[in-house]
Parts: C-alpha cells; sequence; structure tokens
C-alpha cells in the first residue's frame, strides 16, 4: 500500500512535473484570493524585495541538501520523507518569482526525480528484493563474525562484535570460484618489476648537488691548493736555503752537521719536512753536501761562482730514511736542544 | 630513455624495410594510428622470416603478457607493439594468433580483447574451478574478497549503483573508504582506481550532480571473467534462499549470449 502511495509520489514531477506545479500554483493563487489576504500590489511588491527573494533561494538550497544528506534515509520504503520535500517545495514554488528561484526549483526537481528513480527501481525488482544491509549481515557472519566478543578497535568501527583476522582471506577464497582469474605467473627467484624502476629521485639528486654556489667554489678551491702547495714548497726551500747562508756566512770555517741542521728536536714531522725540502736545495745544486773527517754528513751552501763548476762533476744519488726512533737516537747522539730551522708560523711570530 | 633509443632504432629499421613513408609516420603517434596489415602483408611478411625468428617473437609475447598479467592491468594493444612486437608489426595478427594458442594449448588460458576500440587484453583461466576449494594452495587475496562484495552489490542492484551505496555497505563490513585499512591500505584508491585500471569496475560521474556524485558499473574484464551465475549460487547460500527466488538477477545470470558464463552455466 504504501509502496504503491510512494510510486505515484514519484511518477507525478518526473512524467508532468512542470504541469503539476504550474497547477498547484494555480490552486494557491485561488486560496490566496479566497483568502483575500495578498493582492496583486503586494504580489509586485514581493517581487523586488531581496531580502524575501534570498530567503526564498535560502530554502531551496536547504532543502536541496537535505535530501542529498538524507538521501539513504529517504529511499527507505517505510517513510513518506520524499512526499514531505515535495509538498516543502510546493509551498516555496508559490512565491518564485525569478528566473534564479525557478532554476533552484527545477535543481531540487532533479534530486527528487533521481530519489524517485531509485525508489521506482526497488519496485521494479521481481521476485526477492536485495538489501544490502542484510547482505553485508550475512557476511560477516560468513567471514566468522563473533558477535558475543567485543574488540575495543572494532568498536570504533561501528559494529560491535570481533571480526577475526582472516576474515577478508575465508570471504575471498570462497569467492575464488566466482572468478575465472588467470592465475599470476611469478618467477621463482624472486619478483621482477615489470616497470624499469623510476629514476625521477637520482635526478633530483644530481640536480640537488652542484648547485650554483658548488659549482662555482669547487674549481677555485682546487686551483687555490695546487697553486698554494706548490709555492708552499718553493718558499719554504728558499726559506731554507735563506737559514743555510745566514749560518755559513756566521762562521764559514766550521762545517755544518746535516743532521743537526735538519732535525727539529720538538717535531719528528717537521724533521721530515725539513729533510724533505733540504733535498731539492741538493738536487737543484744550491747546496752541496760531503761527509767530515769523522765520517758524519755536513752540509754546506754553493756558491755563486762554484755552481757552474759543480755542474760539470758527476751526480750522486743517496736515500735518507728516518724513523722516530732513529730521530731520537740523532737528537741524542748530537746533542740537539734547539732547531735551527725555525718552523714558518713561529718566524713569523 | 632506452626504451625511447630503442624505438627510434626500430623505426629506422623498419623504414628501410618498409617503402610507404605514410605508415612510418603514422606510427609516431602509436596508439590508435596502428593499421592492422592486411593479410596479404602478413603473408608477405611471414615470407621473409624463418619460423624461428617467428616462434621467437612469439614467445617474446607470450612472456609479457604473462608478466602484466601479474598486475591484472589490461594490456594495450599498441604498447605490446611498441615494446615487444617491433618491426615485426607487419605479421601482429599472425604473433597474436600463435600467442593465443600457445596460452590455450600451454597454459590453460584464454586471451581475449576485451575493447575492440582501444585493443585491449586480459588473460582469463579457462579451467573451471571447484567449488569452494581453490585449485592450488595459494594464499586467498583479500581483495578479491572486497571485489566479490562490490561486484555482487552492484549485479544484485541490477547493474548499476551509487558509490555511497557501496561506501555504506562497506562501512558495515568495517572497511570505511576514508580511513586506512590494515589489509586493503586506502580502500578508496583500491576501489576507484586500482579495480578500475584493472577493468573490473567502472566508477564514472552521474550527469547532472553538484556536487559529482558517483556510480559504479561491472568492468569489461568483470563482464568476462565473473560468473553471474556463481556469484548468485553464493548469494543464496548467504541469504539460505534459493538462487531462482532473484528472479531478474536469475535470468540475467543464464541468459548472457555475449559472455563466456553462457557456455559454463549451461554445463552444469
Amino acid at each position: 500500500m504504501r509502496r504503491a502511495r510512494a510510486s505515484g509520489d514519484e511518477e507525478a514531477p518526473r512524467q508532468n512535473g512542470s504541469a503539476g506545479r504550474r497547477r498547484s500554483e494555480q490552486l494557491q493563487s485561488d486560496g490566496d484570493d479566497g483568502d483575500g489576504g495578498l493582492g496583486p500590489a503586494d504580489l509586485q511588491h514581493d517581487d523586488n524585495d531581496p531580502v524575501l527573494r534570498r530567503e526564498i533561494r535560502s530554502k531551496y538550497r536547504d532543502l536541496i541538501y537535505s535530501v542529498q544528506q538524507n538521501r539513504e534515509d529517504m529511499l527507505s520504503p517505510s517513510n513518506n520523507k520524499l512526499t514531505e520535500v515535495l509538498e516543502q517545495a510546493n509551498k516555496l514554488f508559490k512565491d518564485v518569482r525569478q528566473a534564479r528561484e525557478a532554476a533552484l526549483d527545477a535543481q531540487l526537481l532533479v534530486v527528487a526525480t533521481d530519489l524517485g528513480k531509485e525508489k521506482a527501481s526497488q519496485l521494479f525488482a521481481e521476485g526477492s528484493a536485495f538489501d544490502p544491509t542484510a547482505f553485508a549481515e550475512h557476511l560477516l557472519s560468513f567471514m566468522g563474525l563473533n558477535r558475543l566478543e567485543d574488540e575495543e578497535d572494532e568498536q570504533q568501527n561501528g559494529g560491535d562484535g570481533y571480526l577475526p583476522q582472516d576474515a577478508w582471506h575465508r570471504l575471498a577464497r570462497r569467492a575464488e570460484c566466482c572468478f575465472r582469474t588467470a592465475p599470476s605467473f611469478h618467477y621463482m627467484m624472486g619478483s621482477f618489476h615489470a616497470e624499469p624502476p623510476p629514476p625521477k629521485q637520482r635526478i633530483e639528486r644530481q640536480r640537488k648537488a652542484p648547485s650554483k654556489e658548488a659549482t662555482r667554489i669547487m674549481p677555485t678551491q682546487l686551483k687555490k691548493m695546487e697553486e698554494s702547495h706548490q709555492e708552499a714548497t718553493e718558499k719554504e726551500v728558499e726559506r731554507i736555503l735563506g737559514y743555510l747562508k745566514t749560518y755559513y756566512q756566521d762562521d764559514p770555517t766550521s762545517p755544518i752537521s746535516y743532521y743537526e741542521f735538519v732535525i727539529d728536536p720538538n717535531s719528528f714531522s717537521r724533521t721530515v719536512e725539513n729533510i724533505f725540502h733540504t733535498s731539492f736545495l741538493i738536487r737543484d745544486g744550491l747546496a752541496r753536501m760531503y761527509l767530515d773527517n769523522d765520517k758524519l754528513p755536513c752540509i754546506a751552501p754553493v756558491e755563486e761562482g762554484e755552481v757552474e763548476a759543480g755542474g760539470s762533476c758527476s751526480r750522486k744519488q743517496c736515500i735518507i730514511s728516518i724513523s722516530p726512533k732513529t730521530w731520537k737516537d740523532l737528537i741524542d747522539a748530537f746533542d740537539i736542544t734547539e732547531t735551527m730551522i725555525h718552523p714558518p708560523s713561529s718566524e713569523n711570530e | 630513455m632506452t626504451q625511447r633509443k630503442r624505438l627510434s632504432n626500430t623505426q629506422s629499421s623498419s623504414q628501410s624495410k618498409r617503402q610507404p613513408s605514410s605508415l612510418v609516420a603514422q606510427e609516431e603517434d602509436d596508439d590508435a594510428t596502428f593499421t592492422q596489415p592486411s593479410t596479404s602483408q602478413v603473408q608477405r611478411g611471414l615470407e621473409k622470416l624463418t619460423p624461428a625468428q617467428i616462434d621467437q617473437k612469439t614467445a617474446e609475447v607470450v612472456q609479457y603478457f604473462l608478466v602484466k598479467d601479474q598486475k591484472k592491468i589490461p594490456v594495450r594493444r599498441a604498447d605490446l607493439v611498441k615494446h615487444v612486437v617491433k618491426e615485426y608489426r607487419n605479421i601482429y595478427p599472425e604473433i597474436i594468433k600463435r600467442a593465443s594458442r600457445t596460452f590455450d594449448q600451454v597454459f590453460g588460458l584464454k586471451l581475449v580483447e576485451i575493447d575492440a576500440k582501444t585493443h585491449m587484453y586480459i588473460l582469463i583461466n579457462k579451467l573451471e574451478t571447484a567449488e569452494g576449494i581453490s585449485p592450488i594452495n595459494s594464499p586467498a587475496n583479500p581483495k578479491m574478497g572486497l571485489l566479490f562484495v562490490i561486484l555482487s552489490v552492484i549485479f544484485m542492484k541490477g547493474g548499476v549503483v551509487r558509490e555511497n551505496v557501496i561506501w555504506n555497505t562497506l562501512k558495515k563490513l568495517r572497511v570505511d573508504p576514508g580511513e586506512k585499512h590494515e589489509e586493503f591500505g586506502d580502500v578508496k584508491k583500491l576501489v576507484t582506481d586500482e579495480f578500475v585500471r584493472q577493468r573490473y569496475l567502472e566508477y564514472v560521474r552521474i550527469p547532472h550532480t553538484e556536487p559529482a556524485e558517483y556510480e559504479f558499473h561491472w568492468g569489461q574484464r568483470a563482464d568476462i571473467e565473473v560468473s553471474k551465475a556463481k556469484i548468485l549460487e553464493f548469494m543464496g547460500q548467504l541469504h539460505e534462499q534459493d538462487p531462482q527466488s532473484w528472479t531478474q538477477q536469475y535470468r540475467e545470470a543464464h541468459s548472457c549470449p555475449s559472455s563466456t558464463q553462457a557456455s559454463t552455466s549451461s554445463q552444469r
């Protein structure tokens, strides 16, 4: 009985909605005449009253919104909400004067028709009707829902009862026979990704690294290092030559012991550096080494005139090795207390 | 990068092989413009190749399908031609014929073109699965359970269903599309994106809805792969009701001449 009524309500706006509306409007205005409350002048006034216009539009919007929000409720065959909405709309329509309001009315009609269509489809279903809610309940039972047990986090989801972990697996296994899905093929030796891995991230990182600043700094730094290194060696060699010459000039007769000259009793590394730099003096022929009467190595600068003469004599090479132990032994043996070549920093001071 | 390089190689090689330059130009915007070669063209193409070459290419195509099927996303003919068939495109129909024969006779699968317009292929299982028991002891894919629920609701509701009907049903099953599910992750994405791309579902906007509302249909893959009769059977089991009591659905499930279910249901 109810259903029949509902369908009647729905059919009306769908098939002859406009006609129905017009009729109802006429009825309404007839009624107005009967009451004598509203004359044509009043209507004229209403037409231009923006407050009233706005109110009507707002009411329409509310109505549309409520239909959209309560859709599920309205679909249920056990109530007459759709009829109520349509009656409300009819009431509103009697005050509709402007195109915008009419458009809203039409929009409501679309929504209502759509609802009507769905309601009608419920009736069309021959045989048993299908209710998704009942279906969900049956599924839950199938999935092994335990309605007596409660789990806290399950309650958040609105249901009561405990759904086992493998619920969906259970359903999937049963449903599998409905699918003729090709079993997917997998490599035994792990997975192979059909798509190449996106190289996006790498590109970004590469782009980020050599940013403007870095590109500007890096080459200059490198250049500087090379230059300064070479210069430092050259400077140091010259500085040592300066020391050698001063010591020689101070007393040209007494030989300068090589070890006493080179060893820094406070620093092994400085000693090694001194040996290294002194070797350049020997190589370039700016200094010469010889053994004194005690067969100990001595060092002396080469005089300007001697340079050419020395060039002709045969070159000899030797390797000097030094370890922290021999360094200490030498310090003891020569009784070295002070360095003859002061480190560059201390020289500055 | 490499693909593009390779593509350009094949283009140049095919250019040298085949004279009509218009065809080559068409290949560049591969998709719809790939023209099926005529039988005489195929014949001529076959004559130039050794049987071993054709077998090799067929095997490559078969493997491509198998690997692509892991994700259940249909294979587009354009991609197949671009990545695998390449310079053999002039004998494309023959290769597809052979590949589907291999699937049929070796793997027990069926190669189906699901969309004649966009030329997409899927693989389906030719073998009937025994009721209730999974043929292989592979772990069940829970996503199939979810998909089953959605397809069932759509089918039982007459083929079209608004999305909120689906979401409400899923909520009752403790799956909230707005929340991350421990089994399905982003449910909304899984349903409206993954299932859609796999062609199990269609997710379309209902015209004239503001704000936009969407509805679900069965996708092309579901039409071929899923048996309505068996869904109805399960439905009957769940509701403890004779499947025939859903007259309309029963009629539909047992009378679709286009889909493959017709044959399976008549067997039973």
